[in-house]
């Protein structure tokens, strides 16, 4: 085994995990910062987040309105102290991306631009045409090297976090390209892994998103906290799950039915608004929670589309021309050619709800330090509490640089004064991790990863889905600990050690099923609805009195093979209590898109 | 400890695919130019050595290999030609903080700058010959 | 799903084989499905000892780039039913790179080569967050836009001739991202781009295939980036030989 010796380590080079290594490295520049990814950082999955970034930048904008915008659309399960922090701040990252050179759509002016988008009530996403979430990482990536106390180790992929007397005090990987295990001793740890809704068949992300880093800290017994919201997004392709961005909404873009009626106006977020002419937190631009369950409805109601690829809606983009789609839309564009063989201009897009985004994570506080000392969590993979039970499109991408940066300089300042823990002391445990993977490399058992996964996934789409109730839920929990049954019996046909994808495809599989039983488990416990969570069967409505707050799924660090216990912790209420969400003819303080 | 396997390029890496054919062949076109211009040359050095010497160079250039060569060297020049006002709009760019000329429009001027060439060219051969001729 | 097609695989795992060897699969052909896809029922159904790179399968994180019946192509944006008439479908490692494994290229090369030129903003005097935005004109952002759309994929290195010559040429991608920032509005940073552009290894050891943009799945135009370069590295040396007419004597 090779050991290594670092100050900060990062586990994942997506937009959080670059700008945290470019935090950590500017606030002390003699800092050796390691940045850890299974994949090279432009392939992270940030590069696929299309429609664009929030930061209030308007005159008649405020970060008022968008804390309330934030904290309404989730369902009043934000921790508002951490909202407030975030409205204060995404604007600025923004400004720091367009300083670094991220090519952010203009205005004749020169002054960058920005768009509607849902739950919004102002137009405050900045946006570089439809490809936001690529020139923000490619910027982030391209800046990175600007660091040379950034080191890179590209296509490792981590396994285990090291603990030591109470510390994250390291991480373990394994070198791709030979299979070597590899143990880096580091002084602090920030996680940047990114989402996992792999665990679903239906999902709008790449298979690198398997939960990795989420799953690593619940083994060592950091809660996983809020994973029962799990966003679906609207527009996804049917059969693939390709994400047609919300941006389509936001420019305008209408769903309609089967019978070409613009049904969202049946599910509380009419009335129906002229097709090109969107009004903010209205129709097509209500949020995703919402928008999502609106499909769920007509799919009772047999109002679908029927297409190749399964049951479908239509969004329509062809009221706004070739010229305004090829200007906002253009990967949008040739996304409906390729995968659906549709041209927006002169078709509608069939599109269908597709798992997309995990609200929940790592738990964190305010300043992304876990209950872990030494161990950080930032973006998607974490829990710091932005997103409550639904997030609103344009906040992740704004967060990945918020709380990126809030981690770098956390884990900098931790760093400096934290001693490394000598190698010999976290080489016992490396070998213990060490031993179980080579087990798993050559394990011969009877059972195949693809069909323990293919069972996973089929189970999450039919039990945790848009709207869930008590015996599925029951259900998955008992088959996904079967399945972890069976993943004790696996065989792999490959004992190779360079490149052994089929390995590395058990151990995230290993991943996935923690975090799916994390999510069960925890839907289960939340009796009520809120957001993204609902139960329309029996537990119909929001329950404050009982379930203001966030859910914690853990399990014993000595006996993590076990089905989580979910406990809870209280939701920091600053300065809006609890209220109805109002949207469409609901919101009396609205106004038209410019 | 296991390596990775590194291909050689073949030295025929150029026929299996018709884009790199196409490449070989315009790159090719500067065989029958410089054969044309060995030609030419002659010419000049055959002037040099008097009438009569000029007068069996010019008999030559009547021959049948002679005629295929000039043939050879204008579809080459051609072709020549055409591949580079492909290219043009590749590589002059005009675009400033105010302006931006059109791909499309520095290509057909191009192309009428070189019709315009050709074309004058022949006229002033014609005006030339129908002078000497007089 | 009951039709297939046939797919030959070059196939190479460097703990066992000395050199590549092919293997031939029956995959079943539905209209939509990729090649991405045929590679991913080939590793669950058939081999799962097959490895090769992939994500988003959606054309954009730049993983899946292998040659496909010779020609450097997106297993996820290439589907089965354009091969249907050639009757097979031969899929390799990305030529010009040394093969990892199977169809997984070592990419090293190309990730280094784009690390060297200095791809980012570069400005002379730093303009605090607080004065906001750099003003650039919508004219202005078109002028290196499309250039900035590379998703470092690496086909157009599979496809460059002069990259397989002589794995030190900079390469398409890496120009084109010095391009990007050179006619960047807010960036200072060109005289320090043009000295790796200049070399033997920069924009000189193009010699417009242009193949490299034929094959760009992200339409960029690679070759239109390098022989721009090389009418900015001309009009350098010119300037600079104007200016100073010794110290540019050794190039």
């Amino acid at each position: 085994m090779q050991s290594r010796q670092t100050d900060i380590v990062i586990i994942g080079g997506g937009g959080a995990g670059l700008r945290a290594a470019i935090a950590a490295a500017e606030a002390n520049p003699s800092l050796h910062i390691t940045l850890v990814s299974k994949v090279y950082p432009m392939r992270s999955h940030t590069v696929a987040a299309e429609g664009g970034c929030a930061g209030v930048v308007q005159d008649h904008d405020s970060t008022q309105d968008h804390f309330e915008d934030t904290v309404s659309g989730g369902d009043w399960l934000c921790d508002q102290d951490v909202v407030e922090y975030f409205v204060e701040h995404a604007t600025e990252e923004n400004l720091q991306l367009e300083h670094w050179g991220c090519p952010w759509s203009r205005k004749p002016s020169g002054h960058v631009n920005v768009r509607a988008f849902g739950g919004m009530r102002t137009e405050r996403t900045w946006f570089a045409a439809d490809k936001s979430g690529f020139h923000i990482l490619h910027t982030l990536f391209q800046t990175s090297l600007k660091y040379p106390s950034i080191h890179r180790c590209d296509e490792f992929f981590c396994t285990d976090l090291l603990v030591e007397a109470g510390r994250c005090a390291g991480v373990q990987a394994i070198e791709m390209r030979t299979g070597d295990h590899v143990l880096i001793s580091a002084k602090a740890v920030i996680i940047a892994t990114g989402g996992a809704a792999r665990v679903y068949r239906h999902n709008t992300n790449g298979g690198i998103v398997t939960g990795d880093g989420m799953a690593m800290a619940y083994r060592q017994g950091v809660p996983l906290r809020d994973m029962e919201f799990v966003q679906y997004h609207p527009t996804g392709l049917p059969g693939s799950g390709i994400l047609i961005t919300e941006a389509a909404r936001g420019e305008g873009g209408v769903l309609t039915n089967r019978d070409g009626y613009r049904y969202l106006q049946d599910y509380g977020l009419g009335p129906e608004t002229p097709p090109g002419s969107p009004k903010n937190k209205t129709m097509e631009l209500g949020p995703r929670d919402k928008v999502s369950q609106a499909f769920w409805h007509e799919m009772q109601k047999g109002r679908l589309v029927e297409t190749d690829q399964g049951d479908a809606v239509n969004l329509d983009l062809r009221h706004l021309g070739e010229k305004r789609i090829n200007e906002r839309l253009p990967f949008i564009r040739s996304l409906a050619q390729t995968y659906a063989g549709v041209d927006p201009v002169t078709a509608p897009i069939p599109v269908r709800p597709a798992a997309h985004y995990t609200m929940g994570g790592i738990q964190t506080d305010s300043r992304t330090q876990t209950r872990l000392p030494g161990l950080f969590a930032a973006g998607e993979c974490a829990s710091v509490g932005l997103h409550g039970a639904n997030r609103l499109g344009s906040n992740s991408l704004a967060e990945l640089s918020v709380f990126g940066r809030v981690a770098g300089e956390q884990a900098a300042q931790f760093a400096a004064q934290a001693d490394l823990v000598s190698a010999a002391a976290l080489e016992a445990q490396a070998a213990e991790h060490c031993s179980r993977w080579e087990a798993l490399r050559t394990a011969n058992g009877p059972e195949r990863t693809s069909e323990i996964r293919d069972a996973m996934v089929n189970i999450m789409d039919r039990c945790i889905g848009i709207y869930r109730n008590e015996p599925d839920m029951r259900s998955a929990g008992e088959e996904l600990a079967e399945l972890k049954l069976r993943y004790r019996e696996i065989g792999l046909a490959d004992d190779s050690r360079a490149f052994n994808t089929e390995w590395l495809y058990a151990i995230e599989l290993g991943f996935l099923l923690d975090v799916a039983e994390a999510m069960t488990h925890a839907a289960l416990a939340r009796r009520e609805s809120r957001g993204s969570h609902q139960r329309a069967d029996d537990y119909p409505d929001r329950d404050d009195t009982r379930f203001l707050k966030h859910s914690l799924a853990s399990v014993e660090r000595a006996n993590p093979e076990s089905a989580p216990t979910i406990d809870w912790q209280d939701v920091v209420i600053t300065r809006s209590p609890p209220a109805v969400r109002r949207y469409g003819g609901q919101d009396t303080s609205l106004k038209e898109v410019s | 400890m296991a390596e990775p396997y590194v291909k050689r390029q073949p030295a025929g890496w150029w026929l299996k695919n018709p884009a790199y054919r196409r490449y070989m062949l315009r790159e090719a076109t500067a065989l029958p130019l410089f054969a044309y211009t060995l030609l030419l040359i002659t010419g000049v050095y055959r002037l040099s050595q008097g009438e009569e010497a000029f007068t069996q160079w010019l008999v030559m250039l009547r021959s049948p290999w002679c005629v295929t060569l000039h043939v050879v060297a204008l579809a080459a020049a051609l072709l020549h030609a055409w591949t580079w006002l492909q290219l043009v709009p590749k590589i002059l760019v005009v675009h400033t903080n105010r302006l931006r000329v059109s791909g499309t429009l520095i290509k057909r001027v191009h192309q009428l700058g070189a019709l315009l060439g050709s074309v004058g060219l022949v006229v002033l051969a014609w005006l030339f010959l129908a002078q000497g001729g007089s | 799903m009951s039709q297939t097609i046939r797919i030959q695989l070059e196939r190479y795992r460097p703990e066992e084989d000395s050199e590549p060897w092919q293997q031939t699969v029956e995959v079943p052909y539905h209209r939509d499905t990729s090649v991405l896809d045929a590679l991913n029922y080939i590793k669950d159904h058939v081999d799962p000892s097959l490895s090769y790179r992939w994500s988003c399968r959606m054309a954009i994180c730049g993983s899946c780039g292998v040659m496909i019946n010779d020609e450097p192509r997106l297993g996820c944006k290439t589907f089965l039913r354009e091969y249907l008439d050639a009757g097979e479908l031969r899929v390799r490692a990305m030529d010009n790179f040394p093969i990892e494994r199977d169809l997984i290229a070592d990419i090293g090369g190309l990730v280094g080569h784009i690390e060297s030129v200095d791809p980012f903003l570069i400005v002379d005097a730093e303009r605090p967050l607080s004065e906001g935005e750099n003003l650039q004109t919508p004219l202005q952002l078109e002028r290196y836009e499309a250039f900035s759309e590379c998703i470092n994929c690496g086909l157009c290195y599979a496809a460059c001739p002069q990259f397989g010559r002589n794995p030190q040429f900079l390469g398409p991608a890496a120009i084109t991202l010095a391009q990007r920032y050179n006619l960047d509005s807010r960036d200072d940073g060109t005289p320090r781009r043009l000295a790796y552009l200049n070399a033997e290894e920069g924009v000189w050891s193009c010699t417009f295939v242009g193949y490299c943009s034929e094959v760009c799945p992200k339409a960029v135009d690679p070759a239109a980036a390098i022989n721009q370069g090389k009418v900015s590295s001309t009009l350098d040396f010119v300037q600079r030989r104007a200016v100073d007419p010794v110290s540019t004597e050794d190039g």
